[in-house]
């Protein structure tokens, strides 16, 4: 985003503030940082391929092992993946080493899926990781899917979910860890994945 | 997670992928099997904190998804966020 962006994107939210404070409408100011977002990320960056692979799915889902990852960057405390070898990196901390993170290889964290949410803890560089420290459900809905196997909507979830920080090398998660997870869960005899990147 | 989800079908493993509209040019981008875009903001593509029934609504469309796409690129919006120049 360019100088001169930032610079209209501070006015016109200042314009919509003042609508909002004269009719009340202030889902508006959502509305422009949404916008926003979408600009700002706009474009097909550099992984762009004209065929993709299909799975098709093997059996209904009411029979089927589900499990989901997120790059949300979540993990259970007391499992803190220490990144760079740094113990209890700060969100603040993460977020100024942001660049050190996007050339690292993503490491990935497993979470058993019967874990208590509260016993979640969230570290993140490249996004406001607020929300989904007071309620993981915005990108690791752990809790839900646990409702829905138990509805019988899903036959089963994998015993752990995982969660790594997406802001990492794309390279070396295309060649490297990437290969290494999809092997990992092709080998829990898992059908299906849920995958949730933020 | 576009290449882990391209990576994981090729190991026969059908996925699906919940967006958020910031990332939707790139996902479209990678020819991706069954991806589901939401309007809500970065980091949070299932909704907002505590909002269960949001939450659970875009799970369960995803998993709607999940079943019934037959053909890779299948691009679906949460239905009640659609925006009118989806699709």
């Amino acid at each position: 985003m360019t100088d001169a962006d930032a610079a209209q994107f501070f006015q016109d939210l200042l314009w919509k503030l003042g609508d909002a404070f004269n009719d009340g409408r202030f889902d508006r100011l959502l509305e422009h940082v949404n916008e926003w977002q979408v600009r700002a990320y706009s474009g097909e960056g550099k992984w762009a391929y004209a065929e993709g692979p299909f799975s098709p799915r093997q059996h209904d889902l009411s029979d089927s092992r589900l499990v989901l990852i997120t790059s949300s960057g979540h993990f259970v405390e007391g499992d803190d993946p220490e990144p760079f070898g740094v113990k209890n990196m700060s969100q603040a901390e993460a977020e100024v080493r942001i660049k050190d993170f996007i050339r690292a290889e993503p490491e990935l964290s497993s979470i058993r899926v019967d874990t208590p949410v509260a016993n979640l803890k969230v570290r993140h560089g490249g996004y406001d990781t607020r929300g989904a420290q007071v309620d993981p459900g915005v990108a690791f809905p752990i809790e839900i899917l646990r409702e829905l196997e138990a509805e019988g909507r899903i036959g089963e979830l994998a015993l752990n979910a995982y969660a790594f920080v997406g802001a990492g090398s794309q390279r070396r998660l295309l060649k490297d860890a990437g290969p290494q997870w999809a092997k990992m869960i092709q080998e829990q005899q898992i059908d299906a994945a849920l995958l949730v990147p933020v | 997670m576009g290449h882990l989800a391209r990576l994981m079908e090729a190991e026969g493993i059908a996925t699906v992928i919940i967006g958020t509209r910031a990332f939707q040019s790139q996902l479209n981008a990678m020819t991706l099997p069954r991806v589901l875009i939401t309007l809500h903001m970065m980091g949070k593509p299932l909704g907002p904190p505590n909002n269960r029934e949001t939450q659970r609504e875009v799970l369960l469309e995803a998993l709607d998804l999940l079943e019934a796409a037959e053909q890779v690129g299948s691009f679906e919006y949460v239905a009640t966020m659609r925006p009118s120049s989806s699709k």
